[in-house]
């Protein structure tokens, strides 16, 4: 299904939108990307995920009142939905089940030089 | 509570753009947050940097989540697709039309690209120096015997040096003393030794006047020691195969050889300088910085910032009087902005051939001409087009178009075609450019750097030409009322339209006739200038460069003459029709005269005519001595002698108070060595027995190669190792008229592509003529009319026009062409043939054009076109 899929910065976005919650708007959204990951983004971009969220459902969003450090404007508030998590449990469902499908062997393939 | 952070403002601008591109629901959230942003970055960083990150935090909501959905789908931009869809559809429509116009479009952009370019060429000579406005070349005119004075860009070497010590407003001079005809043998060790010829000798003082790039070394230092040279880079990979050569030595070899240390390597002389250079080293003649006799400097000059150059002017007069207490007559001293000196400037003496002002004009004028043509031709057939759309602009109408979305529609597919035809214009201009390398004298390109911008630049007008071309139409379209327009009626906005026509036809058939003229008359002129007797026998005549390097120049003579192909030799150190020296001879009102020194073979080889008196004789030995001269007759009588004195003793020069006496031992008929635009000067021939310069060999055989490879036999065994290298004289006289040869063939093309447009045109309005007129013409032959009766109908008009044309053009090229003819002081007529030619070609072709589509049109059987409706 084209459009519900949940890319994996949008992904990110979902992730500290629940964490941050009740209080995540646009720039301490960027602020705690920006602290967890040590990616740099750009104010734009997370507002252009925000904004593909809200479209595919899975974040919902209200304006907070007015705050003397925004110049008197509003600020929007994002909290998850009930299928922006059942989207995050999928993925992490997929995630942890792949993750588990791979055998001993391939990992043990990763330890170079140590033998049995 | 009142936090002092709230009093920082981001940058106003940014926070307007925002506004502009921003979703309205989005714009609160996202200006709270960019705005809490900026007081967290004003807390730690300069207003300037928090104000570049704001900028760019705000362009980074330039994404399309963000933008106002107005400029997506709005009403507005569905309509510009449409007008783009229907321009297409309606240049798929009318193929023939629309290539048509591409064509004629594109050809004449392509035109107006190439001369654009080329002009601005010709315009960036010497540019390249830095300050090139504050440098000047000082040049000092010669007296004629008639008072007339001879403009000469030549100077005594006293003079550069003078300058800088008397004038303040000098900041430096320097003197140029060029190769004159002289090659150098030099080398980096004995096995690997080449002829040089562009070696320039000066002053440590050239590099504060002239700005060459330096690849290795430093102005300062490259000549400021006597055995110091600075050469090209090209010169540096031949001799050395690398660029740095510094401190390496080269050898100039001669009678004492020269070891030379390089200072210095500068990049190759660019190709938009007036004199060129491959080795630069310091002048080393004996007592010449007061020296005022000798004319064989060049002086130049770099004044000092904001120098009143008129104020300088008057000076130099005054100074020149002061520095030369001797002279009696003060020719003119004046200056001369390097910049101006390719282009204006056209003294004898000139260090390259220079270009022509009037040249510049032309072409520019033709280039405009050229587009003017295909914009009218543009011009024409859309409007014929458009008389044809009447009813689906009258169906546009009834569906509510106004008048403004009419006339976008017009203007979009103006300017789409606009757009076609720059590119196939780009391409066309690119193709000549490269084709045509050796008619322009040096290489061209678009794709070179400063000339892709004025591609840019030519796109523009393009577009401005566009707009112009493409509003006529829309504007008369979108005018229709919308009833008439329907039923296909067209009144008096119709017949004017036919009338504007007609009207750009006429103009078109005008450029094109004075354009054929105009070529027609610059060919005639060459071939009267290549077919004029010079007054000699100049053909078959070889000339051997480097001569000096013979020690036994008589046997050598001696050698050659036992060759059956060759009739006479002779040596001279000189070059009629390209070097040759001059002197004031005739006391006391002196006759500044060219002369050659010859020996006695010359003039029977040459086949001058006695007209008086006799040759040099090689057995009077008093004959090489003193002034003993043969002359033409144009200097017999400046002399004010007649062939009376002929063999006399009379007075000739005057060395102080001493009067030395000379003979005209004979007089010759008067001959050309200079080009056909001035008249013919005085000239004499000197007898002496040095060795000498330069080879002449009359051939009388056609076989030239057998007798070449002779000649080289006979040179190698004679010449210590010169190269053998010769050029015949007629070239030398072909070279004289470069100028002149470049133009015919640049006018060549351009007329061809003139008048191929302008047929096109008149192609594409018989085409839309004739099948507006095919129900006439059936029924015209249903009623009994016959072929050649239709088909001379509707062709008379044409010719008509082409004859109107030609009633206007004539009289003008002709005015036009008697003025450019009177720049040569030897011309052709301007007789009624050439007119006659253009009339008749231009008549014929028109005839062709338009009388085979008028017969094709009349053969169809009528039923074809009553037929319908």
């Amino acid at each position: 299904m084209k459009g519900t899929q949940l890319g994996e910065f949008e992904e990110l976005v979902l992730l500290i939108i629940g964490v941050l919650y009740p209080e995540a708007y646009g720039l301490n959204i960027r602020q705690e990307i920006i602290t967890q990951t040590g990616r740099k983004v750009a104010i734009g971009a997370v507002h252009s995920a925000l904004s593909r969220l809200q479209d595919k459902g899975f974040v919902k969003s209200e304006l907070a009142d007015a705050t003397h450090e925004r110049g008197g404007r509003r600020k929007r508030l994002f909290q998850i939905t009930a299928s922006g998590k059942r989207a995050m449990e999928k993925n992490h469902e997929l995630r942890n089940s792949l993750f588990n499908q791979i055998s001993d062997l391939a990992l043990k393939g990763l330890n170079f030089g140590e033998t049995n | 509570m009142k936090d002092s952070s709230s009093t920082y403002q981001p940058p106003k601008a940014a926070d307007r753009f925002l506004r502009w591109f921003c979703r309205e629901e989005l714009l609160e959230e996202v200006k709270g947050d960019l705005f809490e942003y900026y007081l967290l970055e004003r807390k730690t960083k300069s207003e300037w940097r928090a104000g570049i990150s704001y900028w760019f935090h705000v362009l980074h909501f330039l994404r399309p989540f963000a933008l106002k959905r107005k400029i997506q789908d709005s009403n507005f931009n569905i309509m510009y697709k449409s007008y783009f869809k229907y321009a297409w559809r309606n240049m798929q429509k009318h193929r023939t039309n629309t290539l048509m116009n591409l064509l004629s479009l594109g050809v004449g952009m392509a035109c107006f690209i190439f001369i654009f370019i080329y002009i601005k060429g010709e315009l960036s000579y010497d540019k390249f120096h830095n300050d090139s406005d504050r440098i000047h070349r000082v040049v000092i005119d010669l007296f004629e015997s008639d008072g007339g004075i001879l403009p000469d860009a030549t100077t005594p070497p006293a003079l550069a040096i003078a300058l800088q010590r008397e004038l303040p407003e000098i900041a430096s001079s320097t003197r140029v003393f060029p190769k004159w005809g002289r090659k150098f043998l030099i080398g980096a060790n004995e096995d690997q030794q080449y002829f040089e010829e562009e070696l320039i000798q000066t002053d440590s003082s050239f590099f504060d006047v002239f700005s060459f790039p330096f690849i290795h070394g430093e102005p300062k230092t490259a000549l400021d020691a006597p055995d110091k040279m600075v050469l090209t880079r090209s010169m540096a990979l031949k001799y050395f195969g690398r660029e740095n050569v510094l401190g390496e030595t080269l050898t100039i070899y001669g009678s004492n050889n020269q070891v030379k240390r390089i200072s210095a390597v500068v990049e190759d002389v660019s190709e938009f300088s007036h004199f060129t250079f491959d080795f630069l080293t310091r002048l080393n003649f004996n007592n010449i910085d007061n020296n005022w006799g000798w004319w064989n400097y060049y002086t130049y000059v770099k004044v000092n910032q904001d120098t009143d150059m008129r104020a300088l002017g008057g000076k130099l007069l005054g100074f020149y009087e002061s520095a030369r207490p001797d002279q009696e007559r003060y020719a003119p001293i004046y200056t001369q902005a390097i910049t101006d000196i390719h282009l204006k400037s056209n003294l004898k003496w000139e260090l390259s051939v220079n270009g022509n002002m009037d040249n510049i004009y032309i072409f520019g004028a033709l280039g405009v001409f050229v587009l003017l043509i295909s914009c009218i031709n543009y011009l024409n057939l859309t409007i014929a087009d458009s008389l044809k759309r009447l009813k689906e602009i009258g169906v546009r109408k009834v569906f509510g178009a106004h008048k403004k979305s009419l006339i976008s529609q017009f203007l979009i597919e103006a300017l789409l075609t606009i757009i076609f035809a720059i590119v196939i214009g780009g391409v066309f201009a690119e193709a000549l450019f490269r084709n045509m390398g050796d008619v322009l004298g040096r290489n061209v390109s678009m794709l070179q750097v400063e000339n892709l911008q004025v591609f840019l630049l030519i796109g523009l007008t393009g577009v401005v030409f566009g707009i112009l071309a493409g509003l006529y139409p829309a504007l008369h379209m979108s005018s229709f009322k919308v009833a008439s327009a329907v039923k296909g009626i067209v009144s008096k906005s119709g017949r004017s339209a036919k009338g504007l026509r007609k009207t750009l036809l006429v103009i078109q058939f005008s450029i094109s006739t004075i354009m054929i003229v105009g070529t027609l008359v610059v060919f005639e002129q060459l071939k009267y200038v290549q077919n004029s007797d010079l007054g000699f026998e100049s053909e078959q005549v070889l000339i051997i460069e480097n001569s000096r390097r013979i020690s036994n120049q008589e046997t050598f003579k001696a050698e050659l003459e036992r060759i059956p192909a060759i009739s006479r030799a002779s040596v001279a150190d000189g070059i009629i029709g390209g070097l040759n020296w001059t002197m004031t001879v005739g006391t006391p009102n002196g006759v500044l005269m060219n002369y050659v020194v010859t020996d006695p073979d010359f003039i029977d080889a040459m086949g001058f005519e006695l007209l008086e008196g006799r040759n040099f004789d090689k057995e009077r030995p008093t004959d090489a001595q003193g002034g003993n001269l043969i002359v033409n007759k144009k200097a017999l009588s400046d002399l004010g002698l007649t062939m009376e004195d002929v063999g006399k003793p009379v007075p000739m020069f005057s060395n102080g108070d001493s009067i030395i006496n000379g003979t005209v031992l004979g007089v010759i008929e008067d001959f050309h060595f200079t080009d056909f635009k001035s008249e013919i000067k005085p000239f004499a021939f000197v007898y002496r027995t040095n060795t000498k310069d330069y080879s002449y060999i009359k051939l009388n055989s056609t076989n030239i190669g057998q007798t070449l490879t002779q000649i080289e036999e006979a040179w190698n065994v004679a010449s210590n190792g010169a190269p053998f290298e010769y050029y015949f004289l007629d070239e030398t006289y072909a070279s004289l008229h470069v100028q002149e040869e470049k133009l015919s063939n640049i006018l060549l093309y351009l007329t061809f592509l003139a008048v191929f447009i302008a047929f096109m045109g008149m192609f594409a309005i018989a085409n839309m003529t004739i099948k507006d007129r095919l129900k006439e013409i059936a029924v015209r032959k249903v009623l009994g009319a016959s072929v050649t009766g239709v088909s001379g109908m509707i062709t008379t008009k044409f010719l008509a026009l082409v004859l109107v044309a030609n009633i206007i053009a004539l009289p003008l090229s002709y005015y036009l062409m008697s003025e450019w003819l009177s720049g040569f002081a030897y011309r052709t007529d301007l007789g009624p043939l050439i007119f006659t030619l253009a009339l008749g070609s231009t008549l014929l072709v028109a005839w062709i054009t338009v009388g085979y589509q008028s017969v094709r049109a009349a053969l169809i059987n009528p039923i074809r076109n009553l037929r319908q409706d």
